[in-house]
């Protein structure tokens, strides 16, 4: 099996007359949080349901855990954690039904971590999904995402859903805990300020291209300007400035 | 943009710039047909049904239902949906609802009207027929300002949409076609149909303002409490045996309550008139006929819901990612439609067994039915009939089944140009079989068609096979189903349709029906090709 938790290789997608990737390469060895970066329309989501098998490579090819998401969607998914930017948990189900439904999915569903995550979450079991607010359905989708404990946790701009406690508080707590066991967490955002603060490699596209992939620290080290550490903010507008350049590895 | 009814006219011609080409073209060519003819004095005629069909009434028709789609904004929406089916996107625009609800109208209307005369005025109509200028344009006018109405109304309950737009147009074609049957003189029919598309306004005009306040009524608490019994009686379950049981679960709870909640609000109405039916013997046949296939009909309507791949999807007919993201494979995900399928059908046949009886007995017609059952137990023997009426009930509960399951390999794709073209070849469809079956009758055809039945049967039966096999092949290199499962599937289908062969040929045992053709009904009753294509359908979709 790969060392590593994702392997994107020379990937395009076209979507009629516009390119959503052009030849994106990527590796995501286990462990650590991977922070995706762009504008919005830049690729990230068309590169995330790759991973997940969502779309099907029309060049180039995707392998998560080494395998084809495509091929073999349950081996995939079954140690995936998604949380979807359209967070379209159905609204029909009642959160503990919710709970029921999903742990039939996942062996290593974590009852006790569950119920933790539930109470954090400050989830009431019986409020039926449709009726509760947009922050606490993302906090639904997100326990759905994690109490499997899963070995990749895929986190689509979570911070559109989540309200600013659940984003400060308990996301960069829930996304460091997880890779502080081992498992890789791949986050995708606009709002780099928050990648900055939990990820340790980030990689920023732009119009399907892939203009900077590295170690969050090297990246700041490579920028420093007179003895000053530039923001993400600052790197990303300067890299995407110059997203013509060909793909840049720090 | 100077008006809000240029703006909506620029968007109808905008969106269906192409359909409107192809309609102004296919009228020219029957103008110009019609002036060479008149001018020359050529001795062309369309007396021939077949040739009046292909160049007027097809078109005809397949623009109506085309009209029909366009005008009520249908092929955007959710027609199952409880929602309306007004773009709400047009909500928030500076207009006052009787301009978002009259210029459609409007537009629909004078189309209408423009199509008939346009096609009255151009066609070549067969000799010796009066063929009317003003009330079919206004019949036409008329369904499309109700479909408008009907179709824009927010609903209580998911699907109600359907039966109220079906029933409703059904009633005005009854009276049309019923005025008709007795001569019914243009001013009559005028005065019918005239105060529909007023009437028919008044009502979009209070729908579209009902859904602009965003008021959606809703029912479906009505039947919380049969379903919070139906979970207290069931096993309460901590947690689910397998992701496929799951699965199962959630596809009941999404669409497999629907065929049984439609089917028991039905039920009383049709048994009731059984305590007007008296003795009345061929009155109470007929309505258990028609109750026996309440089942199979509601299965039509159930299954535009259950063929769809993902009811939440924000496309309507793409899967979410909640759903494309479970891990199982997608045969698995149809296997899970399918299984709740057949328990829709247990539980919609269970509510009508238990209800006939019941009804018979309460309302004293059973004497009239054992006395039936005994007659034909005497003329046939005991035996023989038992098996005639349990094959009857197989085959309706079979059929009900198929209805629900048939269309997933359309619905499944999730993509929206099939599965609308689709419906709308099955209305078309629909609208020809009539014309065409009283074709067949009266030009005494009938035993034409009889001589070419096995040929037709023989060409379907190809069609089957050689789709089955491309399928099966497709299904095997693919590996969305594992060989084991497809060797299970073909055999299943053989003893199946053995089966089914075997009991034909026991219950037609007659010179008029040779065995050959027995076993083409058997091979083409039997599903193959379209269930086996749902797997391929929903990873087309769910793989884009």
């Amino acid at each position: 099996m790969s060392e590593s938790v994702i392997d994107v290789s020379e990937l395009t997608r076209r979507f009629g007359a516009k390119t959503a990737l052009l030849s994106v390469t990527l590796s995501m060895p286990r462990g650590g949080v991977y922070g995706l970066v762009g504008a919005n329309g830049a690729g990230k989501t068309t590169l995330i349901k790759h991973i997940l098998g969502l779309l099907r490579a029309q060049t180039g090819s995707v392998r998560v855990f080494g395998l084809d998401p495509v091929a073999d969607p349950v081996a995939v998914l079954s140690r995936i954690g998604y949380l979807s930017e359209e967070n379209d948990v159905p609204g029909w189900m009642r959160v503990d039904e919710l709970i029921r439904y999903s742990r039939a999915f996942y062996p290593a569903w974590d009852d006790v971590y569950a119920e933790e995550l539930r109470q954090a979450f400050a989830l009431d079991p019986t409020a039926k999904i449709r009726n509760l607010s947009k922050g606490q359905k993302a906090r639904v989708g997100l326990l759905i995402a994690l109490a499997h404990r899963p070995d990749l946790l895929v986190l689509d701009e979570p911070s559109s859903g989540l309200d600013p406690i659940v984003r400060r508080d308990i996301l960069g707590a829930v996304i460091r805990a997880t890779a502080d066991e081992g498992r890789t967490v791949l986050f995708s955002s606009h709002l780099l300020g928050e990648v900055e603060q939990v990820a340790d490699h980030v990689t920023m596209i732009n119009e399907g291209k892939i203009v900077l992939s590295a170690p969050l620290d090297a990246i700041r080290e490579s920028h420093r300007v007179d003895g000053r550490v530039p923001s993400l903010d600052e790197i990303f507008v300067a890299r995407v400035g110059m997203s013509a350049a060909a793909i840049s590895e720090v | 943009m100077r008006s809000p009814a240029a703006a909506i006219a620029w968007e109808f011609r905008q969106r269906h710039r192409w359909g409107l080409i192809a309609l102004i073209g296919y009228l020219l060519v029957l103008a110009t047909i019609k002036l060479v003819v008149l001018a020359r004095g050529l001795p062309i005629n369309l007396d021939s049904p077949e040739s009046f069909a292909f160049v007027v009434l097809v078109p005809l028709v397949a623009t109506f239902t085309y009209f029909l789609a366009v005008f009520t904004f249908g092929l955007d929406g959710d027609f199952a949906a409880r929602q309306s089916m007004y773009p709400a996107r047009m909500f928030t625009q500076p207009v006052t609802t009787a301009a978002l609800v009259g210029w459609p109208m409007l537009y629909g209307t004078a189309a209408m009207m423009i199509l008939w005369l346009a096609t009255r005025l151009f066609a070549l109509w067969p000799s010796g027929i009066e063929v009317p200028w003003i009330w079919p344009a206004l019949l036409g006018a008329s369904l499309l300002a109700w479909t408008q109405a009907l179709t824009w109304m927010p609903y209580p309950l998911p699907g109600l949409r359907i039966m109220v737009t079906v029933l409703w147009l059904g009633t005005i074609d009854s009276i049309a076609i019923l005025a008709l049957n007795f001569k019914a003189h243009e001013s009559l029919m005028l005065a019918i149909l005239a105060p529909q598309i007023p009437l028919a306004y008044v009502v979009a005009r209070f729908a579209v303002a009902r859904a602009r306040r965003g008021e959606v009524p809703d029912w479906r608490g009505v039947f919380a409490s049969p379903a919070k019994i139906a979970r207290l009686l069931s096993r309460r379950r901590d947690q689910f045996s397998s992701p496929e049981s799951a699965q199962a679960w959630f596809e009941w709870r999404r669409h497999g309550r629907s065929l049984p909640v439609w089917v028991g609000i039905l039920l009383p109405l049709e048994l009731l008139m059984l305590w007007a039916a008296g003795d009345a013997t061929v009155l109470v046949f007929a309505i258990l006929i028609g109750v026996l296939l309440t089942p199979p009909f509601m299965a039509t309507f159930a299954a535009a819901a259950v063929s769809k791949s993902s009811p939440d999807a924000s496309d309507f007919y793409g899967v979410t990612p909640f759903i494309a993201t479970r891990p199982l494979t997608s045969a698995e995900l149809v296997a899970a439609k399918l299984k709740m399928s057949i328990w829709s059908t247990a539980a919609a046949w269970i509510l009508v067994l238990v209800a006939i009886p019941l009804a018979l007995k309460l309302s004293g017609t059973s004497a009239v039915m054992l006395d039936r059952w005994h007659r034909v137990s005497e003329v046939v023997g005991t035996p023989r009939a038992t098996v005639v009426l349990l094959l009857i009930l197989s085959a309706c509960i079979a059929s009900t089944w198929k209805q629900l399951v048939q269309s997933l390999y359309i619905g499944l794709t999730g993509r929206a140009s099939l599965i609308k073209g689709t419906v709308f070849l099955a209305l078309v469809f629909l609208f020809l079989i009539g014309p065409f079956i009283q074709w067949i009758v009266d030009t005494r055809r009938l035993g034409e068609l009889w001589s070419a039945l096995p040929l037709i049967f023989a060409v379907l039966v190809s069609l089957k096979m050689i789709s089955a096999v491309w399928i099966l092949v497709r299904l095997f290199h693919s590996r969305l189903v594992s060989d084991r499962t497809l060797v299970i599937g073909a055999g299943s289908w053989c003893v199946a349709v053995f089966a089914l062969y075997g009991v034909l040929v026991w219950l037609l045992d007659t010179p008029h029906f040779p065995h050959y053709l027995l076993a083409l009904v058997a091979i083409l009753a039997v599903p193959l090709a379209r269930l086996s294509a749902a797997p391929l359908a929903l990873a087309w979709n769910r793989h884009r």
